[in-house]
């Protein structure tokens, strides 16, 4: 439940550089991830966490798969003592983004950061693996 | 200020509701289960299985001699305060305690107990007063006597089954709910020892090694062909539709017959039920429909002649160019044959209550058609045919709610005869990533 003095915090603000500026990778590759946080004013993290994985989207409920994932919680190694992170990864093998028609699947990095007062604040950044057609209702064949 | 929702709706990218209040409710209804399972295993245990054990493994051994005999009754009140009794024999029984003599009154059986009272008497006359009958009774209590003991299984399998299940369910929840409180969605998706165990259902299809969200395809590979390397199995919505036919019109039959014969027997007893008799009617209208549809079904599925379809490899990869045998038995005429690959989505989502499957083909390609097939009894037809993948075709994919299945079809229209739909599931593999020696990786197509 949020009270008026959580609707009056700032939001944080995440940016994220990927390893490959265009974020297109294919399967196997190393992604590495920094990013900056902004907006945490006077509110440090407890923790925080990071994350690769990939989701499904459209008509069906949704299917998570996690390929990477770590949670700090050493002062020393969250903001405001180091305002950057990073962390880095090798991808799977699949599955290969798709754009579907029923069925998306997206691969994303979320940073999470917990607070000392119970509320939790997730940045989402998607990147694409593999180069796959996006597929339309019944495609004829080239 | 606003009230938290206490459950959540899918609404396009979103997600309404708040996930600690989901959790809490989760946790809520399963603490509720398993509070319900050890209460009714409590009652179960106390009131019907720790009596019945500790008067076969502790009460003592006696003869018994009969006394006096006598009913039970027992007053059932209904919810409209009407009552009626039950009426149980009972005897009077003398029996040595540690060399004294003991009487009390016991009930010999608990199938005797009965409705109407004239059949509880009866049933007293099975025992003589003098006579000498085995009894054990109680060492703690001496006055409990019984005359008959043994174990009552179904009781048993009553007590393990109803409780063990309510308090396994809600065990297996709660523990479940509790290891998610707190816990991001990611933190609560990284796969633990205890993730099968908590949460079975969630686990979804089973994946090939060291590719996630890719199906296995051990079920594809178990059965060589006579041709080609592997046979697949079928895969067929018919099939299932023709066992549901069968399920229903044996099922609505049976109670139809079962109507009819009380109804035969009145008749010939001279009474006429009219209500039974018009229900009678549609009830077999609907009967005698579900039959011809399913003989139909049956027939046509028997008529066609099975269909076997072999492939040169699998799992296949994109941009590869594999073999397929076709085999087609039966006889008569077939107006048209056709062999197509297809790439289907499948997405399931619950709306309201209920939980759909929608399916979309969103590819397909024609690898052969045949026209004015004639099929010879005894000599099935075959074709042997080649037919390449596109290289940027998508992999099979497959998770707890989403999928997407490569397949190869077989649609037949037989002359007279409504068109039948054969399905044979492939598995397609992502094209695999290579490296060369610089370091840059290229997409290999085989």
């Amino acid at each position: 439940m949020s009270t008026a003095t959580e609707g009056l915090r700032p939001t944080p603000r995440v940016i994220a550089l990927f390893s490959h500026g265009d974020r297109h990778y294919q399967p196997l590759d190393p992604v590495e991830i920094r990013y900056e946080v902004e907006g945490l004013d006077d509110e440090p993290p407890r923790a925080v966490e990071h994350s690769v994985l990939w989701f499904t989207e459209g008509k069906g409920e949704e299917d998570l798969g996690v390929h990477f994932f770590e949670r700090l919680v050493a002062p020393e190694r969250l903001p405001p003592t180091a305002p950057m992170g990073q962390f880095s990864c090798r991808l799977p093998r699949s599955p290969l983004s798709y754009e579907g028609v029923v069925v998306k699947i997206r691969w994303c990095v979320r940073v999470r950061f917990f607070f000392e007062s119970g509320r939790d604040y997730v940045s989402e950044h998607e990147f694409t693996v593999g180069l796959l057609p996006p597929a339309r209702p019944l495609m004829a064949m080239p | 200020m606003r009230f938290p929702r206490f459950f959540g709706k899918k609404r396009g990218h979103r997600r309404t509701g708040s996930q600690a209040w989901a959790s809490l409710g989760d946790a809520a209804f399963h603490a509720a289960l398993l509070i319900a399972g050890i209460v009714f295993a409590g009652l179960l245990l106390s009131g019907v299985a720790v009596p019945e054990w500790r008067i076969n493994q502790h009460f003592l051994a006696t003869d018994c001699t009969v006394l006096g005999k006598g009913l039970v009754r027992r007053t059932i009140v209904a919810t409209d305060r009407s009552s009626s009794f039950t009426w149980q024999p009972c005897l009077r029984v003398r029996y040595e305690v540690a060399g004294r003599s003991t009487e009390s009154w016991s009930t010999p059986s608990r199938s005797t107990t009965a409705s109407d009272r004239t059949r509880a008497v009866a049933a007293l006359s099975a025992w003589k007063l003098g006579d000498t009958v085995p009894g054990w009774y109680d060492p703690t209590a001496p006055a409990t006597v019984v005359l008959e003991r043994g174990y009552n299984w179904w009781m048993w399998l009553l007590t393990l089954l109803l409780p063990g299940a309510l308090v396994s369910f809600g065990g297996m929840g709660l523990a479940r709910a509790i290891r998610r409180w707190g816990r991001s969605q990611e933190r609560c998706a990284v796969p633990s020892r205890f993730s099968d165990l908590l949460d079975p259902l969630a686990a979804g299809p089973r994946q090939a090694a060291e590719h996630p969200g890719v199906p296995a395809c051990d079920d594809l590979v178990n059965s060589p062909g006579t041709v080609l390397a592997y046979r697949l199995p079928i895969e067929s919505a018919d099939n299932w539709t023709l066992l549901g036919f069968g399920l229903f019109t044996f099922l609505w039959n049976s109670v139809l017959a079962v109507l009819g014969v009380g109804a035969v027997i009145d008749l010939l007893r001279g009474k006429i039920d009219w209500l039974l008799l018009t229900l009678l009617v549609p009830f077999a209208a609907v009967g005698v429909a579900s039959l011809v549809l399913f003989i139909r079904r049956g027939l046509l599925a028997t008529a066609v002649g099975p269909t076997q379809l072999e492939i040169s490899a699998q799992p296949l990869r994109p941009g590869g160019r594999y073999e397929v045998l076709l085999a087609q038995g039966g006889s008569g005429t077939l107006d048209s044959l056709r062999l197509a690959l297809t790439l289907e989505e499948q997405a399931t989502f619950t709306q309201g209550t209920d939980t759909r499957t929608e399916r979309m083909t969103v590819w397909a390609h024609d690898i052969r058609t045949w026209v004015d097939l004639q099929l010879t009894p005894g000599a099935r037809f075959e074709a042997r045919e080649a037919f390449t993948l596109p290289a940027g075709a998508m992999h099979s994919f497959a998770s707890e709610h989403n999928a997407v299945r490569w397949s190869i079809a077989v649609h037949g229209q037989p002359a007279g005869w409504p068109g039948f739909v054969r399905t044979f599931p492939l598995v397609i593999f992502p094209a695999e990533p290579a490296i060369d020696n610089a370091g840059l990786r290229r997409e290999a197509f085989p």
